[in-house]
């Protein structure tokens, strides 16, 4: 079983202007002293079509890790959107939020993002080429999605050798680990109904 | 009978592998598959069995789920005292869960339920061995083990009292074992595989006692779980699966020669469990009926492929009710409540359906006594498991004495803290209120301004997480040792209190000062700043001296004087600074030294300080095998001064009677050769002699006064001046001399060493060589000193510390700097809580404020429990033997006490017993014993008499507490 467990992640500054840095409160619990830190990441799915337009927006180290519970806010600055396809800029895409432990993933939070116009001018006519400036940014925090893999936490052993350990590729569709029963996990094509509007 | 399924208890449709009702019957575990994990959850008895509960909205029905598992959950148990839930799943594992009281209504994040967890459950152990899917798991009566089964074709037997230590692992299936069961009376466990038989294990020895396979040659392996059941009784045990005529039943073994000749018979398919009812029954006394005494019976329930349930009672030949079609698919698991009158069933199909029998139905259960005696009558009284220890928390106090211990224990812990080292403690409700309610929040809502974050040295970011709760229920981490925010990445407490809250800091502080172990520098910065600022270049030496001798003295005063000055002046200082150690924290000492500078600059540049101190001479040697003839300057020497070409030095070597050396070299030619003159005044009285060459170093102590010359001469007087020894010749100049009590210790510029007992007129250390400790390019000797007891300690500039025993006549180690034990040992919690930290002892000068830092550093390091159990442990023998060795008593002492409040908190029974025997000694006398009665002047027994309140705080050693406070009590009265 995981030695760290995820207790809460709670989206602060939300939602807010395109540019602003991401902050999530992380809160986890971790059940023994970990010897060596977990790594965090939080990757910004640009394009849903390809994850040639994935972006890590930051990773950090976090550490050290006695057993008990903790937490740490994780900012990340926005992502930079010339890396991001014109035709994707706007509407729903993913942000997620991934923890690795000696190098392997045991956990992945994924959020919807929607990233719209506030203004009801620009959201009727959009410009061709987005006002990145004039984007609002809303995380989805009420829905995250939680994908938790099974990995070899003492360091000394070989990798197990499970395919579930393959880090899953991190794409929109990665937020199902590859490995995954069909069926187990509500596919990610149910949006649920309170989401934001889809274009 | 009422039949009820609860449609309510449901793993969301997913099928539900195992149920068991907790034994006060308030609530029950089921297992299965989750969402894409294993999943445990636990359900609130009271709306299964009354349906106004049912209807209560304010009656929480689930209880609590984990989806730690990380594949299908096989089985869930409770172990018999109610505290623990073990479960076993398809990830291999066994997790062992206890309830955590403290943490309020949470939910499982990121799952699609937002129902909150009512009960938090905790996973406190996880039992890693197997190496496939664990089928089954069954605690012993009296939760003495845990066992497991695994399709991996083992049985793991685990210490349940010391999880997750394994006492054995049951080899011998050759096929996946599907099911467990305890003999009631804890002679046996068998188990039920797909290899065609069942096997019953013996606990004494864990060798199998016997192998049934006839009724299950015609077996196919097509079962989920094969749970077997013993019979309350312990007469009968009742297999799973089996076939008689091709035809599926389940067997009755017969204890008594381990017989098959019956069969529960009936069930269409193969029969997946089978559960025997808690309860031994009677025959219901009808009213006017006789009173004959019938046999009692059992009753036991099996459940089939079929879909189908039948309840059987041992005095029936047909089942008392079978009821078909009560699932969709397979019976999985079923559950007694302890009462013997409710059943839940599980299924594949993922619900569970509740049976409700009356006592008309099954009859009158005898009680916990008539069940005893039946077991007693059957199997005498012998029952195997008495032997063991019940839950320590219900454990009886036997001995007054223990209870007394156990009365001031609480009694402290209610007090909160006791003085001294509780220091720490004491700030720890402040913090949890702080933790509490709002002012979580007002941490929330800066922790991103107040979380420290650092760059590797690759240069990443490194997030020190903020730690808001310690876990209450394991012992996995003694840096939890209070539920202080822990900010990593700064050593020390004091720099802690900047990044916390006010009040925290504030109580931080407040806790540092009561700490006697730290050191004012530490505690009182600004005084330390305004002290450097008035008077900065003198100061700083002193400073270093201090810091590094004396972490804190025990108000020795100390006072330091020029040459020049006479006597009176010195007095006049003793009286303002009455604690020359402390001296760097008190603001109005400012003066004295003030005063003293001046005295030094009109000295006209001689400056020899001098300091004095009652006990353990110590000195400090610029450059050590080369002797360093300074013409000016002479540093700080505590005692021990050199000179050439100085005119007079003057010099206080014992405080107790006064002792003042002086020395004048040049006082007069005669024939050419110049004399020099030694005088001491001691307590007023004085005396002096003459010596033919000039005196390179003396020394002395309350009984004697060593003097070295320039032409090697070493010369030794008494107190009152009469000459102890003929002039000693040297074959090299003298490096470095002490004077202790009666020992004199000489170490020469080549490097050797010698001791003489001036008393006994010995040596106790012969021209030793130092060559043997000084291995590597450039080692130097950068302290030495000799002990009150004549041992020799020279201090390397490698941070070794050695020490000559004359005994073993071998140089031994007695402190490291670069140790890394010493960084890692962590034995706060085992400091005495009102003495004072031995400081003054040859050890503690020879480790100096390294142990400190180790101590704090410990709070921090991630080095995993049982890894920094052993190194406090080797650290602690370490300094009981170093102390030993530097027959340093009251260190001794001081570092046993420590030792054995560590054993005691750590359980380490083995050890504390051979110490307690070796302190008690044969209690009869014998000439052949050797054991000699006392250690270092220390009464073994008295020393003993010290450790047995300590071993009587923890309940679990009251028999070793009992045993050896007997034998003191006995020895006393001889």
């Amino acid at each position: 079983m995981a030695k760290v467990q995820v207790l809460n992640v709670a989206v602060l500054d939300n939602p807010s202007p395109f540019g602003n840095p991401f902050q999530f409160e992380i809160t986890f619990e971790c059940m023994e002293d970990l010897p060596e830190d977990l790594e965090w990441k939080i990757i910004y799915v640009g394009s849903a079509e390809s994850e040639e337009y994935d972006q890590t927006l930051d990773s950090v180290l976090v550490g050290p890790v006695p057993a008990g519970r903790h937490m740490f806010v994780f900012q990340a600055d926005a992502p930079n959107t010339g890396l991001i396809p014109e035709s994707d800029a706007v509407g729903v895409t993913v942000v997620l939020i991934t923890c690795t432990y000696r190098g392997q993933e045991f956990i992945r939070i994924g959020y919807y993002v929607n990233n719209e116009y506030t203004d009801p001018e620009l959201r009727e006519n959009p410009p061709l080429k987005p006002d990145y400036t004039q984007l609002q940014r809303n995380i989805l925090a009420s829905n995250p999605r939680v994908t938790r893999f099974h990995i070899n936490w003492e360091g000394s052993a070989d990798r197990m050798e499970d395919s579930e350990n393959v880090d899953p590729a991190p794409n929109i569709s990665g937020m199902l680990p590859p490995s995954c029963i069909p069926g187990k996990v509500p596919p990610l094509g149910l949006m649920p109904d309170n989401s934001m509007d889809c274009m | 009978m009422k039949l009820l399924k609860p449609s309510w208890v449901s793993h969301n449709g997913k099928p539900i592998f195992s149920v068991d009702i907790h034994p006060d019957g308030t609530k029950f575990a089921t297992g299965g598959q989750g969402e894409d994990s294993g999943k445990v959850m636990i359900w609130n008895m009271a709306p299964v069995l009354r349906e106004e509960d049912e209807k209560n909205e304010n009656i929480p029905k689930m209880l609590c789920q984990m989806d730690n598992h990380l594949a299908c959950v096989n089985c869930v148990r409770w172990s018999n005292n109610g505290l623990y839930l073990a479960s076993g799943g398809d990830d291999k594992l066994v997790m062992v869960w206890k309830r955590a009281a403290f943490i309020g209504p949470s939910t499982v994040f990121g799952s699609s339920s937002k129902l909150a967890n009512v009960e938090q459950w905790r996973c406190v152990t996880i039992l890693r061995n197997h190496t496939g899917d664990v089928m089954d798991v069954a605690w012993s009566p009296h939760d003495v083990w845990l066992a497991s089964c695994s399709v991996d074709n083992t049985i793991v037997i685990w210490n349940a009292r010391k999880f997750p230590e394994m006492v054995t692992c049951l080899r011998g299936h050759t096929g996946l074992v599907k099911g467990l069961t305890w003999d009631p009376v804890g002679k046996y466990i068998a188990s039920q595989a797909d290899d065609h038989s069942l096997k019953v294990w013996r606990t004494m020895d864990w060798q199998l006692e016997t192998n049934i396979t006839k009724p299950f040659s015609e077996c196919g392996g097509t079962t989920h779980v094969l749970r077997l059941s013993w019979s309350p009784d312990g007469q009968y045990l009742v297999s799973a699966h089996a076939m008689n005529n091709s035809g599926p039943t389940a067997q009755i073994v017969e204890r008594d020669g381990w017989k098959t000749n019956m069969d529960f018979v009936g069930h269409r398919k193969a029969v997946t469990v089978v559960k025997f009812n808690p309860k031994i029954f009677k025959k219901k006394q009808k009213n006017g009926g006789s009173p004959k005494p019938s046999c009692p019976y059992c009753c036991c329930a099996v459940g089939s492929k079929d879909r189908s349930l039948s309840v059987w009672l041992t005095s029936l030949k047909r089942p008392l009710v079978v009821i078909h079609d009560l699932f969709d698919k397979s019976i999985m698991d079923i559950s007694w409540t302890l009462t013997g009158l409710g059943i839940l069933v599980c299924s594949m199909d993922g619900t569970v359906a509740y049976l409700d029998f009356s006592l008309d139905e099954l009859g009158d259960p005898l009680n916990e006594e008539e069940k005893n005696t039946i077991h007693q009558n059957i199997y005498g009284k012998s029952l195997a498991i008495t032997s063991t220890e019940a839950q320590l928390s219900t454990t009886i106090i036997e001995n007054p004495e223990m209870l007394k211990y156990q009365q001031e224990r609480q009694n402290a812990a209610q007090a909160g803290s006791g003085p001294g080292g509780a220091g720490l403690e004491s700030t720890a409700p402040k913090l949890n209120s702080v933790m509490n309610g709002e002012s979580l929040e007002d941490i929330r809502k800066n922790l991103l301004k107040k979380q420290v974050e650092t760059r590797t040295a690759d240069g990443r970011r490194r997030i020190t997480p903020l730690c808001i709760a310690q876990l209450d229920t394991g012992d996995f981490s003694p840096a939890l040792f209070n539920s202080v925010p822990i900010l990593p990445g700064s050593s020390m407490p004091s720099q802690l209190t900047p990044q916390l809250s006010s009040d925290s800091s504030q109580g931080q502080a407040s806790s540092l000062g009561l700490r006697p172990s730290h050191d004012t520098l530490l505690t009182s910065p600004p005084v330390k700043q305004s002290l450097l600022l008035t008077s900065a270049s003198k100061i700083e030496p002193m400073k270093a001296l201090d810091s590094r001798f004396t972490e804190r003295s025990k108000a020795t005063p100390g006072v330091t004087a020029d040459g020049s000055s006479i006597l009176k002046d010195v007095k006049n200082k003793e009286e303002t600074s009455s604690d020359s150690e402390d001296k760097m924290a008190a603001i109005n000492k400012n003066l004295s030294f003030t005063k003293r500078k001046a005295d030094l600059l009109m000295d006209g540049g001689e400056v020899v300080e001098k300091r004095k101190k009652g006990r353990p001479r110590k000195d400090k040697m610029a450059t050590p095998i080369s002797q360093c003839y300074t013409n000016k300057v002479l540093l700080l020497l505590l005692l021990n001064y050199k000179l050439k070409d100085c005119v007079c030095v003057f010099v206080q070597v014992s405080m107790e009677p006064s002792v003042f050396l002086e020395v004048e070299n040049d006082v007069s030619v005669v024939a050419g050769s110049k004399l020099s003159q030694l005088r001491c005044s001691r307590d007023g009285r004085e005396w002096d002699t003459l010596l033919p060459s000039s005196v390179v170093t003396a020394a002395g102590s309350s009984d004697v006064i060593a003097v070295a010359c320039e032409d090697r001469m070493l010369s030794v007087f008494s107190s009152c001046g009469r000459r102890l020894l003929p002039a000693i010749q040297l074959a090299t100049p003298m490096s470095a001399l002490h004077c202790s009590s009666h020992f004199v210790m000489a170490l020469t510029a080549g490097a050797r060493l010698s001791v003489w007992d001036v008393q006994k007129q010995t040596a106790l250390v012969k021209n030793e060589s130092l060559l043997t400790i000084m291995s590597g390019a450039d080692t130097t000797v950068s302290q030495s000193l000799l002990t009150q007891q004549g041992v020799p300690v020279i201090g390397l500039s490698s941070g070794k510390s050695y020490c000559f025993n004359s005994s073993l006549e071998t140089w031994t180690l007695i402190a490291d700097k670069g140790d890394s034990l010493v960084q890692c040992a962590d034995f706060r919690s085992c400091l005495p809580s009102h003495d004072a930290p031995v400081s003054s002892g040859p050890l503690a000068v020879m480790q100096g404020r390294n142990l400190n830092a180790g101590r704090l550093a410990s709070r921090l390091s991630s080095t995993p429990h049982h890894l920094q159990q052993s190194m406090t442990l080797a650290f602690l023998e370490n300094q009981l033997a170093a102390a030993l060795t530097l027959l340093s008593a009251q260190e001794y002492r001081y570092w046993l006490l420590i030792y054995a409040r560590f054993l005691v908190n750590e359980g380490s029974e083995y050890r504390l017993r051979e110490l307690c025997k070796e302190l008690l000694g044969p209690v009869h006398k014998s000439a052949a014993t050797a054991w000699e009665p006392t250690t270092l002047g220390l009464r073994k027994r008295e020393l003993l008499r010290e450790l047995l309140p300590v071993i009587g705080q923890n309940l679990r050693f009251q028999r070793l507490f009992t045993e050896y406070q007997e034998q003191l009590e006995l020895l006393r009265n001889k």
